[in-house]
């Protein structure tokens, strides 16, 4: 997939500019999370529920706040808990998500979706780093004197968004992300 | 009550200030940890609130504030003022009891049973006695109506405290673009379970529950009945339950009222002849009534067998749902799920196969007050108005009153007519 040349991108006036790769980005960004299989729906008879609720006489003679929900997958044997939300239901929307997730860990191994999104947020994280590392040697270099830091965030999403595309894709756009950031600095 | 190990509180202690306060009524870190992040959440909240209205506000004061209040006891449900049960969120107030997962439970198993059965009447009717804060109505609507939406389905909740019907009529208003409360109707009125119907009514006293029934015009037959009533007995009272439910939730809820002559045991059963009377008179087809363990689950239901009115009596613990388990054997009652025994489950004629029993209702000759309810309507008028002379001595005795208050001297064949005798609400 070609997207726009740097050229093209610096004659362009800037918020266009900055609107259509965004656009385009999104876009595609969206389609590769959207490749994924959907998760496989584990059938309740494989798995074990319980409450976690110890062994206290219950009813109206306690007023827990802790909904916890453990689940084993009988098959497999993997075991997730989730307790965060004060509501019992979601708890076990919730951790019916993670087993889905582990399961398909240990099914796909490096193709699970959790896999793929580590590395995905692994790569971004590490381009990102790179073009504040480039960005802030600019700005020591005098090229900018003021930057906010919303600004800066912006041009990181970007660049993060692009990384999740094919590598060309990725290599041009952060190169023009950088561009633009600069620009946008001086 | 053990001491939290000075370990545990050191640990909690570099993890955030305000954890080992927290650690007392939470037990473990985790809970700490998690009751921690939602009363945060809740001062975000708050401080969102108040800002728009141009008040300044100290978070970490009001944090404060409530880490305090909580590490004294006082239940995070009220200090939130909500509840989660089921998908439904319920507010929680003091004075009202704050509403339980195991009730949710038995409540959202009967709806899910009876919702898929075929023969269901076209307009059902659920009656909850002790209501609280109104949440059994509100989830059994819930949960019914989520594949049945075009369902007539009439609940009433009824309370003897008006705290709880405020809060129930609030609740009934927070919910109602979730419970889709369009079809049918759900309403709460005060009245008392425990009124004799025929004794003499104290001026200013709530009213008994048929009489307030009688006097809103609803329906004198019920198809449903539910009850999470007080059951704890005033000694289990003080060695069972929580520091946090003795001295934060109201004991009217929790434990019934004092009666000369009734021993500890007695009185924390107090409730369930009542409810059961109660059932016979509204000809409820199912009864689904809270106990506080198996004991007073096999005393409840041994109460319901005498009666002999029923076809079927049934326990369920704490998660009636468990598929894979199978039912124990309890001096002649089945039991099912997992957990602690949590309600007793009684069924005759039709409300069998709404729970999706197989065996064969009793004849009807076998059942012995009021008439038997066919799909036809045909059994009116029961033998009782077959001359023009009404003969008392063949209806039920609950029935006298009923149609002596009703002043007119005739059949009240409106009673099963749908629609007729309900006022919408409000
Ligand atoms: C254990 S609470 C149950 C509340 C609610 N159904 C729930 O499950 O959360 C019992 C309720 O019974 C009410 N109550 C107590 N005595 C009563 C009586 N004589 N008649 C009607 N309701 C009564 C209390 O006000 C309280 O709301």
């Amino acid at each position: 997939m070609q997207l726009l040349s740097p050229i093209t991108a610096l004659v362009r006036p800037r918020i266009t500019l900055s609107s259509t790769v965004r656009h385009a980005l999104h876009n595609s960004a969206v389609l590769l999370s959207k490749q994924l299989p959907p998760r496989r729906v584990i059938p309740e008879s494989e798995i074990i529920e319980n409450f976690l609720k110890g062994s206290g006489p219950g009813g109206q003679k306690i007023n827990k706040t802790s909904s916890a929900v453990q689940l084993k997958h009988i098959p497999t044997g993997i075991v997730v808990k989730y307790q965060d939300t004060r509501s019992r239901a979601q708890n076990r929307k919730i951790a019916r998500k993670l087993l889905q997730d582990r399961l398909e860990e240990h099914e796909l191994g490096d193709d699970a979706r959790t896999r793929v999104k580590a590395r995905e947020k692994s790569k971004k994280k590490a381009s990102s780093d790179k073009k504040k590392r480039r960005k802030y040697r600019a700005l020591e270099a005098g090229k900018a004197d003021e930057e906010s830091a919303e600004e800066l965030e912006g041009v990181e999403e970007l660049e993060g968004d692009a990384e999740v595309e094919s590598g060309d894709a990725g290599k041009s756009v952060g190169t023009q992300g950088k561009r633009e950031g600069v620009d946008k600095a001086g | 009550m053990p001491r939290i190990p000075t370990a545990l509180l050191r640990k909690a202690r570099t993890i955030d200030a305000f954890l080992p306060a927290l650690l007392a009524p939470c037990r473990d870190l985790h809970t700490a940890q998690n009751e921690l992040r939602w009363l945060r959440e809740h001062v975000e909240k708050v401080a969102k609130a108040r800002r728009a209205k141009r008040d300044t506000l100290v978070k970490g004061a009001l944090l404060g504030q409530l880490v305090r209040e909580r590490a004294k006891g006082k239940p995070l449900q009220y200090l939130l003022g909500t509840e989660y049960f089921g998908d439904l969120e319920i507010k929680c107030r003091p004075g009202v009891l704050i509403p339980r997962q195991d009730t949710a439970a038995s409540v959202t198993h009967l709806a899910k049973l009876v919702r898929t059965a075929p023969n269901l009447p076209a307009e059902l009717r659920v009656l909850d006695l002790c209501t609280g804060t109104g949440c059994i109505p509100l989830l059994f609507r819930h949960e019914f109506t989520s594949n049945r939406k075009d369902f007539d389905l009439r609940i009433v909740g009824i309370d003897i405290s008006d705290k709880s019907i405020g809060l129930a009529h609030y609740n009934l208003l927070k919910n109602e673009r979730i419970i889709q409360a369009r079809a049918g109707m759900t309403n709460f009125a005060k009245a008392d379970v425990l009124a004799d119907p025929f004794g003499d009514l104290t001026i200013g006293a709530p009213l008994p529950v048929r009489s307030m029934l009688n006097h809103n015009k609803w329906a004198p037959f019920w198809d449903i009945l539910i009850s999470n009533p007080p059951y704890i007995s005033p000694s289990a009272y003080w060695k069972t339950t929580t520091r946090s439910v003795r001295g934060f939730e109201p004991k009217l809820a929790l434990v019934p009222p004092p009666k000369s002559k009734f021993d500890d045991r007695q009185q924390g059963d107090m409730f369930y002849p009542r409810l059961l009377k109660i059932a016979e008179e509204v000809e409820a087809k199912i009864v689904l009534l809270e106990v506080a363990d198996l004991e007073q689950a096999l005393r409840v239901a041994q109460l319901a067998q005498k009666l002999d009115v029923f076809d079927g009596i049934e326990i369920w613990r704490d998660e009636p749902d468990v598929s894979s388990s199978q039912p124990t054997n309890e001096d002649g009652f089945h039991v099912y799920g997992e957990g602690n025994a949590r309600s007793v489950v009684c069924w005759r004629s039709e409300g069998g196969s709404w729970l999706g029993k197989s065996s064969s209702p009793k004849p009807p000759e076998l059942l012995q007050d009021a008439p038997e309810e066919t799909s036809s309507n045909s059994y009116w008028p029961p033998s009782y108005y077959q001359s023009n002379e009404v003969n008392f001595n063949a209806m039920p005795r609950f029935m006298w009153k009923r149609h002596m208050g009703d002043q007119r001297g005739k059949p009240p064949t409106r009673w099963r007519t749908p629609k007729t005798r309900w006022r919408e609400p409000a």
